[in-house]
């Protein structure tokens, strides 16, 4: 480290169960390379260890660490304390909102996994469907023969739906990233099951372009992309059914 | 304001701290829809006038002349070039269409609803 | 909450493209006012003599009349919307249906009856 280290004052959102919220202050020298994370465990080990928090693999792939710094939604591990304030500037962390808090920075994200787990969302995919179709990247051009598969995108960590205007207001919104995992395996394998669990007032039409979704996302799932697609596939499928005789629809629906 | 989603986070939706252009496009497009269907609502009541004959009309006309008037006139157009040329964007997203170039169409658009909000607020200005 | 996973279908994609249709009819209708009222009446309709005379017209009758429709079906599918972001309950809904529906038509009978009765005043 060629640099001194910072000062940073952080502002640590705090609540127990059921009580009032406060905001605990400290100040904390840090490396302004080093992440979010690394000082919030710091703060927990040296400091506090009343302080809760989640986190596990430190490399942006668990989902766990996701919380608002500055106010806005990052991934704990992957945020550089540079990236988001100065020497001696200010540090405030709150947990992800959206989401019921448990304590601290720890909030419940139950109905948004059990909604994800009945979109059926497969975390592993054929390579080719994990990508969205408007980055092709070369490797799978090249291995065109071969038959991979990777992990898909989405690590269901939350931020989309924190970040989301909808989302602030209807807590029966299926949300950005639930929306994204039915688009994404709706494009697989179609089915009238997965058009209803989006095409009512608490989904697919409670999305009002805000963008914010996409623009948080840590892991290029591009939530909003995918929504504005699955409704091109909802109209299109709606506006088809107007034309279908009433025989067929029974047997679609 | 309590942390999980609740029908009184309500002033959230106005809220741009911290988020990014597309929210400022939310916002905009929220405004202008309630302002102008007030201003349809006003519209209808005040356009009534024209039943009661010439003189209730022309009235009502002369009135609604003074600059403060004007103004809000101005404001009308402007929430209503806004909102709409903000919903064709909208519109077209929802179809697919241009969702990667969503942040440019914005701007671009909103760089039109400056220069067709000056043009009327030149033309009503200047023509007295 | 977990009620919440099965999801009611109370605005779908139907009354969605509904407003999306109204809101590029209004486009349309709009940038017609614009063009008709430069035509028909430059300067504006600024007399009591001018907008009688302008509705003596039957397919501008017919147009604003359209308009109306096509404007407060629009701005009243938005507000429902906008109630719908609000999670309401279905008491709450059910009412603000009737509401909708209800000062909707009126507004639309309202507006026909004016602007039938200026256009029998010529």
């Amino acid at each position: 480290m060629t640099e001194q280290p910072w000062q940073v004052h952080f502002k640590i959102y705090r609540q127990r169960s059921g009580q009032k919220p406060y905001i605990q202050t400290l100040t904390l020298a840090v490396d302004p390379d080093e992440y979010i994370l690394d000082a919030i465990e710091r703060i927990w080990a040296n400091h506090d260890r009343t302080l809760t928090y989640r986190h596990a693999c430190h490399h942006s792939t668990c989902g766990a660490c996701g919380m608002r710094v500055n106010g806005c939604e990052k991934l704990a591990c992957i945020t550089t304390i540079r990236s988001v304030t100065q020497n001696g500037g200010n540090l405030r962390i709150d947990p992800l909102r959206n989401f019921p808090v448990v304590s601290d920075l720890v909030v419940d994200m139950g109905d948004f996994f059990l909604r994800m787990n009945k979109s059926g969302f497969d975390s592993v995919a054929l390579s080719e469907a994990a990508c969205l179709p408007y980055e092709k990247p070369k490797i799978l051009m090249d291995q065109a023969e071969q038959v991979t598969e990777r992990l898909v995108d989405c690590i269901e960590c939350g931020l989309c739906i924190s970040a989301c205007p909808a989302a602030n207001t209807d807590k029966e919104y299926v949300g950005p990233a639930v929306l994204a995992s039915i688009q994404f395996m709706y494009a697989q394998n179609p089915s009238q099951e997965l058009i209803d669990q989006a095409d009512h007032h608490s989904g697919l039409w409670r999305c009002h372009s805000a963008y914010e979704c996409t623009q948080v996302c840590p892991s290029g799932v591009d939530p909003a992309w995918r929504i504005m697609d699955m409704r091109k596939k909802v109209l299109t499928d709606r506006i088809k059914s107007i034309f279908r005789p009433r025989s067929q629809e029974k047997k679609n629906a | 304001m309590p942390n999980q989603p609740e029908a009184n986070n309500w002033p959230r939706w106005f809220d741009p701290r911290s988020r990014s252009l597309g929210t400022f496009g939310f916002i905009l497009n929220r405004v202008t829809a309630l302002g102008l269907t007030l201003y349809l609502l006003m519209h209808l009541v005040a356009l009534g006038q024209l039943a009661k004959g010439a003189d209730a009309y022309d009235g009502f006309i002369a009135l609604v002349k003074n600059p403060l008037f004007k103004l809000g006139e101005l404001l009308v157009i402007a929430a209503g070039v806004i909102h709409g040329l903000n919903g064709i964007r909208i519109a077209l997203n929802s179809f697919g269409i241009g969702v990667r170039r969503q942040r440019s169409t914005f701007i671009a658009l909103m760089a039109v609803s400056v220069l067709v909000i000056a043009f009327f607020a030149y033309k009503m200005f200047s023509e007295g | 909450m977990r009620e919440s996973l099965s999801p009611k279908r109370l605005e779908g994609s139907g009354r969605w493209l509904l407003k999306i249709v109204a809101g590029l009819l209004i486009v349309f209708f709009l940038g017609l006012h614009f063009v008709v009222n430069h035509l028909v009446a430059p300067g504006g309709l600024l007399t009591y003599a001018d907008v009688v005379a302008y509705y003596q017209n039957p397919v501008v009758v017919v147009m604003e009349i359209a308009f109306l429709i096509v404007v407060i079906s629009h701005s009243f599918l938005g507000l429902r919307s906008i109630l719908l972001d609000l999670n309401p309950s279905p008491a709450v809904l059910r009412f603000a249906n009737i509401a909708l529906v209800v000062i909707g038509t009126a507004a639309v009978i309202y507006g026909t009856w004016l602007a039938l009765t200026i256009a029998s005043r010529g």
